[in-house]
């Protein structure tokens, strides 16, 4: 595989769970590709492989072509692999300038070049507002659109947003579409999108992999998705009804 | 909005400002001119740069060690051996190497053998403890100190073991305790605003995003570990020159608790709480013991009990741990023209919440 990250047959097991197993999914460069699944089907430990946190016991992690699954977390940032957290995890007492500096800086620039990045990339996703603001008391809309901007700092090759969207309104998640929009014809960043909200990722992903109990239980345009019993079924459960709505 | 300014211009008033509470602290030595109360402005330097020695690895880092006054004492012993007289370390101390031996230099090189010797200790032992973290680290920096004074306890023919090592050349102006405690003063305020500090920073507030920023933490808290160890081991050799004597045990708990408090009640994340920590508690520390000696009320002479300045300091931690968790500072720097806070790692203003 050329220009995409991709995972081959990757598993995982936490004492004997299952969490991945055998999964195999690409990321091309300059598309969206939506992962979903209901609550511990596995998607966080899925990026948690794809960014270093997590070493899979069986399969491999390949950054166009190479095979990268050994590496720390930090060398996949500088590889151009970034990712957000489900839970922000921003720098709390740092500035949220500092906050994107510290990218800068991790990718190895002076303080001064990363201060120069730091506050062009405020510009660019809107919010240079915030910049002398302390990131621990952020509202939480702010707080993941600092999570992304971070990640994008020093434009990465590969981003996965890990539901970026949670406890948004639906002005603000039409706001975050834009926003993923740019970053994958803009910026030409590939990226993988988690998310729970399913309107939104069948709006803006050319590609979805459905996740559940591990394994890939389906994956295909979002028309094919729309289209699948077995996701339906596996995905929505009991709440099929309510849900069937959104699709 | 467009902020032409550097982090240093931006910041430049912190250090300015320290340097001239140390400054004041100096003079009032020259002013008052006593020989006891120059002792005390020349322990405050010492503790000035043993604290915010501390600072540049706990501070920036969030690991809080227990064992840095280890290198403090690495550097006592370090600059006792290059600065005793030839005829006295043959008699007490031959194990030393010839070289070490036969040498009797100015106690300026002593300071620097000091500084490097702790330096390069603190290199070698980082190297395997900076891959620990959290409370495992913290222990493990214990088991350091433990292993330090025991070895300086025990190795008769090097350290002269338990018995004091006298004989070490006694400096007693207060310029070059002055002089380095503004030395470290600088060297840490360039730290935290390096590169390296606002990477080990981001790393004490959120480990994960900061790998995930491509933020390489066990380096980071290898650099701010050795420049640390070096200061301490600075420190170490100041003591050595302030009082002229040296044993394992003056670098074992006291001193860390001691310096531990001062770094806790000042603000353990900024340096001006490790500045003003020193300042308050050795405040406190002098008048307790002007009153352990006793104090002349009207013909009836009034002495508390020995040991109420461990107690005091105890007694102040707790309710600074109470009242007022983040320290006396509330870690954040001393500035103008944001008089008196400002937060050092972001360099500005705390914003308006809301
Ligand atoms: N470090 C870990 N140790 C043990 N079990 C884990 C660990 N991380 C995840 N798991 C388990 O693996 C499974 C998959 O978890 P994961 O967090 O990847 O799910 P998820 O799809 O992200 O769920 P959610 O939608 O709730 O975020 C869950 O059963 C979880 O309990
Ligand atoms: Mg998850």
């Amino acid at each position: 595989m050329g220009n995409a990250l991709s995972a081959q047959q990757v598993s995982v097991a936490f004492d004997g769970l299952k969490a991945l197993s055998n999964v195999t999914l690409s990321v091309p460069r300059g598309e969206v590709t939506g992962l979903i699944g209901p609550n511990g089907a596995g998607k966080t430990t899925f990026v948690n492989v794809l960014t270093g946190f997590q070493q899979p016991d069986h399969g491999r992690v390949l950054l166009d072509g190479e095979d990268v699954g050994h590496l720390k977390p930090h060398l996949m940032r500088r590889r151009g692999i970034a990712r957000t957290f489900q839970s922000g995890r921003l720098f709390a007492e740092l500035s949220v300038l500092d906050n994107f500096e510290v990218t800068g800086v991790g990718l190895g620039l002076s303080r001064r070049e990363a201060a120069e990045k730091a506050e062009a990339m405020l510009d660019w996703i809107g919010i240079s507002s915030l910049a002398e603001r302390t990131a621990g008391g952020l509202p939480y809309t702010d707080e993941r659109r600092v999570a992304i901007g971070r990640a994008l700092m020093l434009e990465p090759k590969y981003l996965l947003l890990d539901e970026p969207a949670a406890g948004m309104s639906a002005e603000e998640a039409a706001d975050l579409v834009r926003l993923i929009r740019r970053i994958a014809t803009d910026v030409g960043c590939g990226v993988l999108l988690i998310e729970h909200n399913i309107g939104l990722v069948l709006s803006i992903c050319s590609h979805i992999h459905v996740l559940d109990s591990g394994e890939v239980i389906e994956d295909g345009p979002p028309s094919a998705i729309k289209a699948s019993e077995r996701v339906r079924h596996a995905y929505m459960g009991t709440q099929a009804d309510a849900e069937g709505e959104i699709l | 909005m467009q902020r032409s300014q550097t982090i240093l211009q931006r910041t430049l008033s912190t250090p300015v400002i320290l340097i001239a509470i140390l400054a004041i602290v100096a003079l009032a030595a020259l002013i008052v001119g006593t020989g006891p109360f120059n002792q005390t402005v020349i322990e405050i330097f010492i503790r000035i740069v043993l604290v915010v020695g501390l600072y540049v690895f706990i501070g920036n880092s969030g690991v809080i060690s227990f064992g840095h006054i280890g290198f403090t004492c690495l550097g006592a012993y370090m600059t006792a051996w290059l600065t005793i007289l030839p005829a006295m370390k043959k008699s007490k101390l031959k194990g030393l190497p010839d070289i070490i031996l036969n040498a009797k230099l100015h106690y300026g090189w002593g300071l620097l053998a000091a500084t490097i010797f702790a330096g390069l200790c603190a290199y070698i032992i980082g190297k395997v403890l900076m891959r620990l973290s959290g409370i495992a680290a913290s222990i493990a920096t214990f088991a350091v100190l433990a292993v330090i004074i025991q070895v300086y306890s025990n190795w008769d023919s090097v350290t002269g073991a338990q018995s004091s090592v006298v004989g070490i050349p006694i400096v007693r102006t207060v310029w070059p305790y002055f002089a380095c405690a503004v030395l470290v003063v600088i060297v840490a305020y360039s730290y935290s605003i390096s590169r390296s500090g606002l990477a080990l920073r981001s790393a004490r507030d959120e480990a994960i995003a900061a790998s995930a920023s491509g933020v390489d933490i066990t380096r980071e808290r290898l650099i701010a570990f050795v420049i640390s160890g070096a200061m301490m081991g600075l420190g170490g050799a100041l003591y050595a020159h302030s009082v002229g004597v040296v044993t394992p045990d003056t670098f074992y708990l006291n001193l860390t608790f001691i310096c531990l408090s001062m770094l806790v009640v000042g603000g353990m994340n900024s340096l001006s709480g490790a500045v003003l920590g020193v300042v308050i508690l050795s405040s406190i520390i002098q008048l307790l013991r002007w009153f352990e000696k006793g104090v002349d009320f009207g013909g009836s002479i009034v002495a508390l009990p020995l040991g109420v300045q461990e107690i005091a300091i105890g007694v102040v931690m707790i309710v600074i741990l109470m009242f007022r968790p983040s320290g006396l500072t509330r870690n954040k720097e001393l500035s103008w023209p944001h008089w008196p806070f400002k937060q050092l790692p972001a360099g500005r203003s705390r914003a308006p919440t809301g």
